[in-house]
C-alpha cells in the first residue's frame, strides 16, 4: 500500500508520490530539498560531526556576545587579582576554569536574563561553580593535594565560575578547605580538571574526553539517557553539538583556565529553580541543629551529611573555615554546608537519602581523603590505604550489586559515627589537608569504595572513569543494573533513555586506580583535553574558545573556519531527528530523481527540480482567456486597417474598350470588293486613271541622277527589301532602273543587308530587267550578303574590298553559291572604295535601312557624298526618309507605284507596269479613302443616332 | 530530264498562285492552309538563309582564309582568323542556357561596336544632318538653286520649322503641380504640343498611306500575277 501523505492545508490524505495535494493543490512536498546529510538520522549514540563553524559568532545574539565578553574580561581581571594576591598563590583548582558549565554562572551575573538559557536542572546537577571557590584564602596546598599538581591550580579562577548553589557547599579555600569536599560540586568541579580524580572516585581510568559532553548532551538532545563511559568512551567527541549557551560558557571556562583561584566570596544568588525540598534543606542548614536541617533530605543525603560532619571532623582545614552560605548557594546545598558545619544537626527535612548519605560521610571524616580527588590524577591525590575506605564502600565494594539503598543506609550509619564530616569527601571535592606537593596515589581500596557512588549520581554525573571503568577497556561493568530502589525523580534521568545497552552501573569499578588515568582528569593545559570537554559545545565557539584562552582575542575568520557548501553544521547535526529505528515514509518526488543539485543556486539541494524536461504537475492549468480587451473605437480602426490592406490586395479591374474588330462579315465584304474591284480592273487592263502628271522633286533629282551618271559606270545598288515587296519595289525600281540601264550601260554592282537580297538581285536582273540581258560579273554584279547590319554597312563603307570581297556567281542555277573574287572582276575592277562608284541606289522597303546605309555612308572616312545618292523605297518607307531628302542628304526619292509612274512617263511608258497597276491602284486607294470616309461617316452617322435615341429617351 | 525554262516558269507560276491562294485564305480566317503557307515559306527562307550564311559568309570569310593562311603558313592571317572564330564559337554558347555565359562576350563585343557604330552613325548622318536641313528650309538661295521658288521655299520652310517644333513641342512632357494636386504641362508648351499632335497625325496620315499604297501594290501585283498566270495558262491551253 502506497505510503499517505496528510495535506498540511487541508488535512486531506495524499499519496506520499505527489507533489502537490489533489483536493487543495497546496504543496506536499517541500519546494527545497534538504540540505547534504540532514535527512539522514542520527542514530543512538552517534556523535555529530564536528565542524568548524567559528565564523558565525559574528551571527551570535549581542546578549550572549555580551556575556561571552564579560566572562572573559571577569576572568582577566580575576587572573590579575590572583596574581596580585600574595596569599594565595597557588589558587584552588584551575579545574573549574575549564569547567564546561562555569559560564552559566558568568551568564547569571552578566545578565539575568541569561539565565533563563540555562536550565536550572542542569545548572544543578552540573554543578556550576560556586563563587567561593574563588576565594583567595583558599590553600592551595590543599587544592594541589585535592586536585592535581600545583600548577593545575596556577591560573586564577573567577568566582562566577562557582555555581550559586555549590557555593555552599563550596567553602573558600583558604579557610575551609575541607569543607569543599562536602560540597556535591566538587566532583562537578573536578570533571573540568581531568587530572583530579574526585574523591569518591575509586576509579583511576582516566575519563574519555568526552564523557562529560556526552551526558549533557544525552540531557541537551532529551535522549534522557545518562550512557556510562563504556559506551562513549571509545568515540571521537566533538563539540559541535553544544548548544550556544554551553558555547559561552565554553569561552568562560577558557577564560578561567587562567584565572584559577577560587574565591569564597562571590557567591551567586541562589537559583529560584531550587527545589523546595533543597531550600528547605538550606533552612534546616541555617539552623544550629542538624537534625532539623535534613528533615527534608532524602535518607541518603542525610546520610551523606552525616559522613560529611564526620570528615569535617578528621579534616580540619575543612571544617574550619568554611563561610557562612551565601544567599546564591542553593538551598539545600547550603544546607549540606550547615551540617557539615554541625554535623550534629542533620537536617530532618533532608531526604533521607541525604541522610543517610550523612551518615556515612560523618563516619568516614578522617577518610574523606578517599573521596577526594587526587590533585595529580596519580597517586597524590589518593594517599589514603585501603584502611581508610569508608565501610560503606566497603561494603559496597565486598557487594558490589547491591541495591542502592544498601550502600545509603551504610552510608548513613557511617556519617552518624563521623558527625565531624557534614559532607561526604566526594561531594565537597575539596582536598585533603596535606600539604604536600605530592599526594600518595590512591589506595585500590579507595576506588573501590568510590564504587558506592548511587548509581544516581553516576548518571546525572559525566560519564567519568569515576564510575567507570578505564578508557579502553570498555568493559561490561559487574552489577551494572540501576538499583530500583532509587528514587523516582532520580530515576527520571535514567529513564529518559532506558534501553542504554551499554550503561556501565555505578561503582563497577575492576581496574585499580593507578592503573589508568583518574576520572575528571581535565588537563587545563592539555589542548587535548580541552578540547574533548568542549566537544559538545558548537565548533565556532570551541575555536572561539580556544583562542580566547590563549591569546584572549577572537581567532580570526579565516576560510578553514568556514563550512563547506551543502555541509551542516554541527549543531545542526544534532538537532537531527533521532533514528528511532522506524523509517519515516519518504516522499520522493514525482520523478523520484533525488539527485542532488550540483550546480547554480540550488546548488547542495536535493529533488527541487523534475529530472525529466517538461515533467510538471499534475494539477491542471489554468485557463486563461485569449479574447482581446479591446474597445469599441480600437475594434473600429482594427476593421478600418483590415479593409484597407484588403483594399490594397484586392485587384482592381481595369477600364477595358471595346477593341474594334473587324467582323468576318465586314472583312469579307472588303476582301471581296478588293479583289473583285482590283482583278476587274487588273483583269480587264483599263487604263481608266491617268498616269500622274508632273515630278516632284525627289523624283525630278532620282531622275537627274540616273541621267547622269557617267556611261558604263559602276553604280552601286543595295537591295534591301523583302520578298514579299517585290511588286512594290520592282514597279518603282525597274522604270529607274530600265532608263538607266538604256541611257548610260551602267555597271551595277548589288549587294545587300538581307540575306534574300542575293537572289531578289538576280530575280531582278532576269526578270524585269530580262530586256537588258545583263550578265553577271560582266554588266552586274552580286556582292551577295553583307552581314554585321550597320557595322556590316560602315566596314563596307569604309573598305569595300575587304568587306564584301566576293561576288555570286552568274549561273542558271539558282543554289549556285559559288563565290568569285569581286573586286576582281570587270564590274569592279580598279575599284577600291565607295567613292569611286557613279551613284549609289539603296532600293529598300524599310525607312531604318535606308537610314543606316545614309548614316554610315555620311559618318564613313571616305564619305560618298559627292556620289549621287537615290533611294528607291516602298511607299510605306517614304514618309520617313522624306527628311532625309529635304536635308539634301540623298539625292533622289523614288517611292513605290507613285515614284515607278512617274519615272515610266519619263521613260516612255516602260516597262509598262507601273500603268497596269495604275488604275487598280488608284481604285483601290479610292476605295480605301471611300471605305475610310464611308465608314467614319457611317459611325458618325451611328453616333448620331445613339445619342439622338439617347436624347429622346430622355 | 532537263527542265525548260518554260516549265520552270510555269512550276513557280503554279506555286506562286497555290502559295498566294493559300495567304489570301486568311481574309476567310487563320486557317491550315494558311499555315501551311507560312510554314513552308519560314522552312523556306531558314533554309536558304542558312546556306546564305553559310556559303556567302561563313565560307568565304572565315573557312576560305583560314585555310588559306594555314596552307600558306601565316600566323597572322591565322591569328586573325581565330578572332572571328573564337567569336563565332562564344556566340553559338547562346545556344545553350549552361554556357550563354561564354557567349556574353562576344554579344558585349557586338553591342559595344554596334552602339558605338549606330550612335555615331546617328549623329552625323541623322540628326546634325536633319538640324541643318531644318535650318537650311528658309535658306532661299538653295531653294532657288534647286528650282523652288520663295513662296514655297518659304512655305516650306515654315511648315517644316512649325512642324519640326510643334511635334518637339509635343514630346516634351515636363510638368508642374498645380494648386488642386493635377499635374499639367506649361500652357505655352501645351499649345504647342496640340500643333505638334496635328503634324503628327499628318504624318501618321502619311505612313498610313504609304502603307496602304505598299499594300495595295502588293495585292495588285499579286492579283496580276495569278491574272497573268490564269492568262498564260488559258493562252497555252486556249
Amino acid at each position: 500500500m502506497a505510503n499517505v501523505i496528510k495535506c498540511p492545508v487541508c488535512g486531506e490524505n495524499n499519496l506520499s508520490d505527489q507533489e502537490f495535494c489533489q483536493y487543495c493543490q497546496a504543496r506536499l512536498q517541500p519546494l527545497t530539498g534538504n540540505l547534504k546529510g540532514a535527512d539522514a538520522p542520527l542514530t543512538p549514540g552517534e556523535l555529530p560531526t564536528k565542524k568548524s563553524t567559528a565564523d558565525l559568532e559574528a551571527v551570535l545574539p549581542q546578549w550572549l556576545r555580551d556575556a561571552r565578553s564579560s566572562a572573559r574580561e571577569a576572568s582577566d581581571e580575576e587572573a590579575i587579582q590572583a596574581a596580585q594576591a600574595p596569599q594565595v598563590p597557588q589558587t584552588p583548582p584551575a579545574s573549574f576554569g575549564a569547567d564546561l558549565l562555569a559560564g552559566l554562572h558568568s551568564q547569571g551575573q552578566a545578565e539575568d536574563d541569561e539565565e533563563e538559557y540555562t536550565p536550572d536542572w542542569l545548572t544543578d546537577i552540573t554543578g556550576e561553580k560556586p563563587k567561593t571557590k574563588k576565594s583567595q584564602t583558599e590553600s592551595s596546598e590543599v587544592r594541589w593535594v585535592e586536585l592535581g599538581d600545583k600548577k593545575d591550580f596556577a591560573q586564577p579562577e573567577p568566582a562566577s565560575d562557582t555555581p550559586s548553589w555549590l557555593t555552599g557547599i563550596t567553602p573558600p579555600a583558604a579557610q575551609q578547605p575541607a569543607e569543599e569536599k562536602n560540597d556535591l560540586t566538587d566532583w562537578f568541579r573536578d570533571t573540568s580538571d581531568s587530572q583530579k580524580p574526585i574523591s569518591f572516585d575509586s576509579s583511576p581510568s582516566t575519563p574519555p574526553a568526552g564523557e562529560m559532553q556526552d551526558w549533557l548532551h544525552s540531557m541537551g538532545a532529551d535522549e534522557g539517557s545518562f550512557n556510562d563511559s563504556g559506551s562513549t568512551a571509545d568515540e571521537p567527541l566533538t563539540s559541535s553539538d553544544t548548544p550556544d549557551w554551553l558555547r559561552a560558557m565554553d569561552a568562560e571556562n577558557a577564560a578561567k583556565n587562567a584565572a584559577p583561584p577560587l574565591s569564597s566570596s562571590g557567591v551567586p544568588p541562589a537559583s529560584s529553580d531550587t527545589p523546595d525540598w533543597l531550600r528547605a534543606m538550606t533552612a534546616e542548614n541555617d539552623a544550629p541543629s542538624p537534625s532539623a536541617a535534613s528533615s527534608d533530605a532524602p535518607d541518603w543525603l542525610r546520610a551523606m551529611d552525616a559522613e560529611n560532619a564526620a570528615q569535617n571532623a578528621t579534616l580540619p582545614l575543612s571544617s574550619s573555615g568554611i563561610p557562612p552560605a551565601s544567599s546564591d548557594t542553593p538551598d539545600w546545598l547550603n544546607a549540606m554546608t550547615a551540617e557539615n558545619d554541625a554535623p550534629s544537626a542533620a537536617s530532618e527535612d533532608a531526604p533521607d537519602w541525604l541522610r543517610t548519605m550523612d551518615a556515612p560521610e560523618k563516619s568516614q571524616s578522617a577518610d574523606s581523603v578517599s573521596f577526594s580527588e587526587t590533585a595529580s590524577g596519580e597517586s597524590d591525590a589518593l594517599p589514603s590505604s585501603a584502611g581508610d575506605t569508608p565501610d560503606w564502600l566497603k561494603g559496597i565494594e565486598s557487594n558490589a550489586s547491591s541495591s542502592d539503598q544498601d550502600w545509603l543506609k551504610g552510608l548513613q550509619s557511617e556519617k552518624s559515627e563521623e558527625p565531624a564530616q557534614d559532607l561526604p569527601s566526594w561531594l565537597s571535592a575539596t582536598p585533603p589537608p596535606a600539604p604536600k606537593q605530592e599526594v600518595p596515589p590512591p589506595a585500590p581500596e579507595q576506588d573501590a569504595d568510590a564504587l558506592d557512588i548511587p548509581s544516581w549520581l553516576k548518571a546525572a554525573a559525566p560519564q567519568s572513569s569515576i564510575f567507570d571503568e578505564p578508557d579502553g577497556e570498555q568493559q561490561e561493568p559487574a552489577g551494572a543494573a540501576p538499583s530500583s530502589d532509587t528514587n523516582d525523580w532520580l530515576n527520571a534521568f535514567k529513564s529518559v533513555e532506558p534501553e542504554t545497552p551499554q550503561s556501565v552501573p555505578a561503582f563497577s569499578m575492576e581496574q585499580p586506580l593507578d592503573s589508568a588515568p583518574p576520572a575528571f582528569v581535565d588537563d587545563a593545559q592539555s589542548s587535548a583535553n580541552g578540547e574533548s570537554l568542549f566537544t559538545e559545545m558548537p565548533d565556532w565557539l570551541s575555536i572561539v574558545d580556544d583562542s580566547a584562552s590563549r591569546e584572549s582575542i577572537p581567532a580570526p575568520i579565516t576560510n578553514v573556519d568556514a563550512i563547506a557548501p551543502g555541509d551542516l553544521p554541527s549543531w545542526v547535526q544534532a538537532m537531527r531527528p533521532v533514528d528511532a529505528g522506524t523509517p519515516q515514509p519518504v516522499s520522493t518526488s514525482l520523478s523520484g530523481d533525488r539527485a542532488v543539485e550540483s550546480r547554480g543556486a540550488l546548488v547542495g539541494l536535493q529533488g527541487v527540480l523534475p529530472a525529466v524536461q517538461g515533467f510538471a504537475p499534475t494539477s491542471k492549468p489554468k485557463a486563461y482567456s485569449i479574447k482581446m480587451q479591446a474597445s469599441e473605437e480600437q475594434l473600429a480602426h482594427a476593421a478600418l486597417l483590415e479593409q484597407i490592406l484588403e483594399a490594397e490586395t484586392a485587384p482592381v479591374p481595369i477600364g477595358s474598350f471595346s477593341v474594334l474588330r473587324t467582323s468576318r462579315g465586314l472583312r469579307w465584304l472588303l476582301a471581296f470588293l478588293f479583289f473583285a474591284i482590283l482583278t476587274t480592273v487588273l483583269s480587264m487592263q483599263t487604263q481608266i486613271f491617268s498616269m500622274p502628271v508632273g515630278l516632284p522633286l525627289e523624283v525630278s533629282d532620282a531622275l537627274q541622277v540616273v541621267q547622269s551618271i557617267p556611261e558604263g559606270a559602276p553604280v552601286l545598288v543595295v537591295f534591301d527589301y523583302e520578298p514579299a515587296r517585290t511588286g512594290e519595289i520592282e514597279s518603282a525600281a525597274v522604270p529607274m532602273f530600265d532608263q538607266m540601264i538604256l541611257l548610260r550601260h551602267p555597271h551595277l554592282i548589288f549587294i545587300s543587308t538581307h540575306e534574300t537580297g542575293a537572289i531578289l538581285v538576280e530575280r531582278f536582273i532576269s526578270g524585269p530587267l530580262a530586256g537588258h540581258n545583263y550578265q553577271s560579273g560582266v554588266e552586274y554584279l552580286n556582292l551577295g550578303y553583307l552581314p554585321g547590319g550597320q557595322m556590316g554597312v560602315r566596314a563596307f563603307a569604309q573598305d569595300p574590298v575587304v568587306t564584301a570581297p566576293y561576288a555570286l556567281a552568274q549561273s542558271s542555277n539558282l543554289l549556285n553559291f559559288a563565290l568569285t573574287p569581286a573586286w576582281n572582276l570587270p564590274p569592279l575592277q580598279g575599284m577600291t572604295s565607295l567613292s569611286q562608284f557613279a551613284a549609289f541606289i539603296i532600293v529598300t522597303d524599310n525607312a531604318e535601312s535606308a537610314r543606316v546605309w545614309i548614316e554610315q555612308t555620311t559618318a564613313a572616312p571616305n564619305p560618298i557624298s559627292e556620289i549621287p545618292f537615290v533611294v528607291i523605297s516602298s511607299a510605306q518607307a517614304a514618309p520617313v526618309i522624306q527628311p532625309y531628302y529635304a536635308a539634301q542628304q540623298i539625292n533622289g526619292l523614288v517611292s513605290g507605284l507613285y515614284g515607278g509612274a512617274l519615272f515610266e512617263q519619263n521613260n516612255a511608258g516602260r516597262p509598262g507596269t507601273a500603268r497596269n497597276y495604275w488604275d487598280a491602284y488608284s481604285i483601290g486607294m479610292l476605295l480605301a479613302m471611300a471605305l475610310i470616309l464611308g465608314g467614319g461617316l457611317l459611325n458618325l452617322a451611328l453616333g448620331l443616332r445613339d445619342r439622338a435615341a439617347a436624347r429622346e429617351a430622355k | 530530264m532537263v527542265i525548260s525554262p518554260d516549265q520552270i516558269n510555269l512550276l513557280t507560276g503554279v506555286i506562286g498562285f497555290l502559295f498566294t491562294l493559300l495567304i489570301f485564305s486568311y481574309v476567310l480566317g487563320d486557317n491550315p492552309l494558311f499555315r501551311v503557307a507560312v510554314y513552308i515559306f519560314i522552312g523556306v527562307s531558314s533554309g536558304y538563309i542558312a546556306a546564305v550564311a553559310w556559303w556567302q559568309v561563313i565560307m568565304p570569310r572565315l573557312v576560305y582564309p583560314l585555310m588559306s593562311a594555314i596552307v600558306s603558313g601565316s600566323m597572322i592571317e591565322m591569328g586573325l582568323m581565330a578572332v572571328p572564330l573564337l567569336g563565332a564559337l562564344l556566340i553559338l554558347m547562346n545556344a545553350s542556357p549552361r554556357l550563354m555565359g561564354m557567349g556574353r562576350v562576344a554579344m558585349a563585343f557586338l553591342v559595344g561596336v554596334g552602339a558605338a557604330v549606330t550612335i555615331a552613325g546617328a549623329l552625323i548622318g541623322t540628326l546634325i544632318p536633319q538640324i541643318m536641313g531644318t535650318i537650311n528650309a528658309f535658306d532661299l538661295n538653295a531653294a532657288t538653286t534647286r528650282g523652288i521658288g520663295f513662296v514655297e521655299a518659304v512655305s516650306n520652310g515654315v511648315i517644316i520649322l512649325v512642324g519640326t517644333v510643334l511635334t518637339l513641342a509635343y514630346f516634351h512632357f515636363g510638368a508642374r503641380p498645380k494648386a488642386d494636386g493635377s499635374m499639367h504641362r506649361l500652357g505655352l508648351i501645351e499649345v504647342l504640343a496640340w500643333g505638334g499632335r496635328v503634324f503628327i497625325g499628318i504624318a501618321l496620315g502619311a505612313v498610313f498611306a504609304g502603307v496602304y499604297a505598299a499594300a495595295l501594290t502588293a495585292l495588285i501585283e499579286r492579283i496580276s500575277s495569278l491574272i497573268n498566270f490564269i492568262t498564260s495558262l488559258l493562252g497555252n491551253f486556249l
